[in-house]
């Protein structure tokens, strides 16, 4: 447990520190808001691009986030792999590992030939 | 009451008090920065119960994809942003009545079935190496499904999600998401929106 | 395992994996990686020419293999460190699978030009869909998908271990909730059914985990044998015990449909596309059914006494709620739902009787009605209008003279649901109802024989329709093309054989059986 006593100082302190900025921007800011305050923030662009069928987010979010979920959690997987590879005795621990990333970059071969990569 | 059984029994506190804010919250998207709290909560927990593994991974996953996807979701409808009093259905005391009695029964299986057993938490017995040293040892197969379960489901995300119309480089609708396969056609490059 | 043995032995050895044993099921994976890189690498135009007869040939040569395997009279064993038992159910079991997956497949490929979305992105009725029709080209992910699905359904039954058989649940069911909304017309009707079959499978497969947890926590180990000899040796909780098989219950009655966790089937059956509407039909309910009987026959036997009266009361509830609704559906595909919601009933009566006839009769059951609901659903794709087909029964009226022979089978077919002799369905349910007597089961075999009756009332009535009443002027047509002929003709022919000569499969489900199951 000794070990996360550092991570959880590192944690009240950035939260005493977001805490503490959201408190006293509120308090000493001036308050003067006008239509380009409220707009949504995009990087002080127009905020693009505008959904097709009338929801209010392009799908293709939705596709980046499928795509995040899925590497994560092959990630998760390689962890513990990680972790044990000096216990693997021969080739196996490689060749394992080796066929469950080759499954998903078939995936994200099909994403890519898709254009699930472009944004446009 | 050691100072583990406190800090256990205040995340618990935390993760079913924001749980049912998930639930009884007026605002869609507070429902999802509730999840957010009582899946860290949560991850807390398992990290008390020094299951670090399970609890890093209940962080990246649920708390870091799952909840901006279920965000995603909710923008990618028409759901409203505010307070909106549609969110609370006329089935809401059903649920409830169907939730408590679901509680009561698996608290009373949990608590019936392991009596006053007690298991001191063993630093070290939940981490990414004990549990790679398990799954590899045991679970060799299931693991290599799994991966095919990832592989369906991004089939499937691209299925539901990308359009696939082939169309003439000419045709000039650039507010349609249709352009989805490179292998099929030739360059968009009049086609791009300018980036900032 | 416990993390002291790990740290004692560090060394992690390569684990005995007999391809030879689980060839049946890496064939059909395989073949569907091969489609995803078919999909990514292919030109559109020829990914329909590749996908089909890939498919095809994945699932022939998965159905060839296992035939060896099970001919071969070799001594069986669980697979793969133990997290697959390839035994005698479960190559019948995974055999029937695949013949069924392959008619499945026929009509899937026939129907992709007008069963199928174009383009499953596409929003409902927006410009982009009328394009994407008007492209002519088709969704051919379904191929892998189904591909996925059929690999799912194969490792749930043959599963050893409860973690491993929700991995394969998981593999099953997502590709299948995301071809249920794949459906060209009436897109709304087949989204909602994907939508509710997901949310519903999803809290199922919940229900499945939550319950594998406290047996975990009963036996110290998921694996199915483990908590076989954790029983026998009484000791533990009892209440997680058996708060753990109910949840577990629920999860796989779900999967099968039993009442009342069948809500869902009459929706998403008529909101699929009717080809994936078979497959699910046929196939999912044999993965599902064979689940059960691993985990009831393996994990639960010496507990009989105390699921026994829970799977009694399903299995009522479940032949008799499904032969009445079903009474009043006016929709085809609803109706051959709820008949298919009562033969899961008359499938649990083969699990109640806990014996080896049980089993073999339950093999057999599984077959015969697998091949004979293909073959209804074959039919029901086949009878079409403008608006594609033609789902209302009224539309069915005095369909025996216009096209008297697809009349005639689809009676035929209807007559074996109802379990008429000289049909599989009759050789099926007899065998079912026979080893649930012997197994004491009388009451059971009785509500049985008179939700056969009530069943039996509602196919008439079809039959009635199509024969007896007179054509609509704009009545639909029979649409006959050489796939959907082929894969009728099989259904027709397996329902015949197994009805007049059940006595060969008989046998093949009575050997598969009498090796029981690995442990």
């Amino acid at each position: 447990m000794d070990l996360y006593i550092p991570v959880v100082v590192l944690g009240v302190l950035a939260f005493g520190f977001a805490a503490f900025s959201v408190v006293m921007g509120s308090l000493t800011g001036p308050k003067r808001w006008n239509r380009a305050k409220l707009d949504a923030y995009e990087c002080g662009i127009e905020p693009t691009p505008q959904p097709v069928g009338g929801g209010r987010f392009p799908v293709k979010y939705y596709l980046t986030a499928m795509l995040f979920i899925v590497f994560d959690i092959e990630i998760i997987f390689l962890y513990p792999w990680a972790v044990a590879f000096d216990q693997f005795r021969g080739l196996f621990g490689l060749i394992e590992m080796a066929l469950f990333i080759v499954t998903v970059l078939v995936a994200y071969a099909y994403v890519w030939r898709r254009g699930g990569l472009e944004w446009d | 009451m050691t100072a583990q059984e406190i800090v256990f029994l205040l995340l618990g506190v935390v993760t079913v008090g924001s749980a049912v804010l998930v639930v009884t919250t007026r605002r869609l998207v507070h429902a999802a920065l509730w999840l957010v709290v009582s899946f860290g909560a949560l991850a807390g927990s398992y990290l008390v119960l020094t299951a670090e593994f399970v609890a890093w991974a209940q962080v990246l996953i649920y708390v870091g994809a799952v909840v901006v996807l279920l965000l995603f979701g909710v923008m990618l409808t028409e759901a409203p942003i505010g307070r909106s009093d549609a969110l609370d259905s006329g089935n809401r005391w059903a649920a409830l009545a169907i939730a408590t009695a679901t509680a009561g029964v698996l608290v009373t299986v949990v608590v019936r079935g392991f009596k006053d057993a007690y298991l001191p938490p063993r630093p070290g017995g939940g981490t990414a190496g004990v549990i790679g040293s398990s799954v590899f040892r045991g679970w060799v197969l299931p693991l290599e499904v799994l991966s095919l379960l990832l592989l369906a489901t991004l089939v499937g995300a691209i299925v539901l999600s990308r359009t696939d119309v082939v169309r003439e480089p000419s045709d000039d609708h650039d507010d349609h998401d249709d352009h989805g396969d490179p292998a099929d056609h030739g360059d968009h490059d009049g086609q791009g929106r300018g980036d900032a | 395992m416990n993390s002291v043995s790990v740290l004692a032995a560090p060394e992690i050895h390569a684990p005995p994996v007999e391809f030879s044993q689980l060839a049946p099921m890496l064939i059909v994976f395989g073949a569907a990686i091969v489609g995803v890189l078919a999909e990514a690498f292919v030109a559109r135009p020829a990914r329909y020419a590749v996908q089909f007869p890939l498919a095809l040939v994945g699932l022939a040569a998965a159905f060839c293999w296992t035939l060896w395997l099970g001919f071969s009279e070799k001594p069986q064993h669980a697979a793969a460190d133990g997290a697959v038992a390839v035994d005698g159910p479960t190559l019948f079991i995974q055999g029937t699978i695949l013949v069924l997956a392959m008619l499945s497949l026929l009509l899937i490929a026939e129907r992709a030009q007008d069963a199928f979305t174009a383009q499953a992105a596409a929003l409902p009725g927006s410009e982009a869909e009328q394009e994407s029709m008007a492209d002519g080209g088709i969704q051919t992910e379904i191929f892998p998908l189904t591909l996925f699905a059929v690999g799912g359904m194969m490792l749930f039954p043959a599963a050893n271990d409860l973690l491993t058989m929700f991995v394969g649940l998981e593999v099953m069911s997502l590709p299948l909730y995301l071809l249920c909304g794949l459906a060209r017309r009436r897109r709304l009707l087949s989204q909602e059914a994907a939508v509710k079959y997901f949310l519903l499978g999803a809290f199922s497969s919940a229900f499945f985990l939550y319950g594998t947890a406290l047996l975990y926590g009963y036996a110290g180990s998921v694996r199915l044998s483990a908590i076989s000899a954790a029983l026998s040796r009484s000791g533990g909780s009892e209440t997680l015990l058996l708060a753990g098989v109910a949840l577990l219950s629920v999860g796989l009655l779900f999967k099968i449909g039993a009442v009342p966790f069948h809500p869902w089937k009459p929706d998403v059956y008529q909101g699929a596309p009717t080809p994936i509407t078979a497959l699910m039909a046929s196939c999912t309910v044999v993965a599902a059914v064979g689940a059960a009987l691993r985990v009831f026959y393996v994990a639960f036997e010496t507990l009989r006494w105390d699921w026994r009266p829970m799977m009694w009361g399903v299995a009522i509830l479940t032949m008799m709620v499904g032969a009445i609704v079903a009474i009043t559906q006016t929709d085809i595909k609803r109706m051959l739902a709820y008949s298919s919601i009562a033969h899961g009933g008359f499938l649990l009566t083969g699990i109640v009787a806990t014996s080896e006839s049980g089993l073999s009769a339950t093999l057999f059951y599984l077959a015969a009605y697998g091949f004979t609901t293909v073959g209804a659903f074959a039919i029901v794709t086949m009878v079409r209008d403008t608006t594609g087909e033609a789902g209302h029964l009224g539309r069915w009226a005095g369909l025996g003279r216009r096209s008297p022979v697809i009349a005639g089978i689809f009676a035929f077919f209807l007559l074996a649901f109802a379990g008429i002799p000289l049909t599989s369905g009759f050789t099926g349910k007899f065998a079912v109802f026979q080893a649930a007597a012997d197994g004491g089961a009388v009451p059971l075999v009785i509500v049985g024989v008179l939700s056969s009756a009530i069943a039996a009332f509602f196919y008439v009535r079809v039959i009635v329709v199509m024969f007896f009443s007179e054509p609509e002027p704009d009545a639909p047509s029979v649409v006959t093309t050489a796939t959907t002929a082929t894969a009728v003709a099989l259904g027709l022919t397996a329902t015949v054989v197994l009805g007049v000569l059940p006595q060969p499969m008989l046998d093949l489900a009575g050997q598969a059986a009498t090796q029981l199951f690995v442990r």
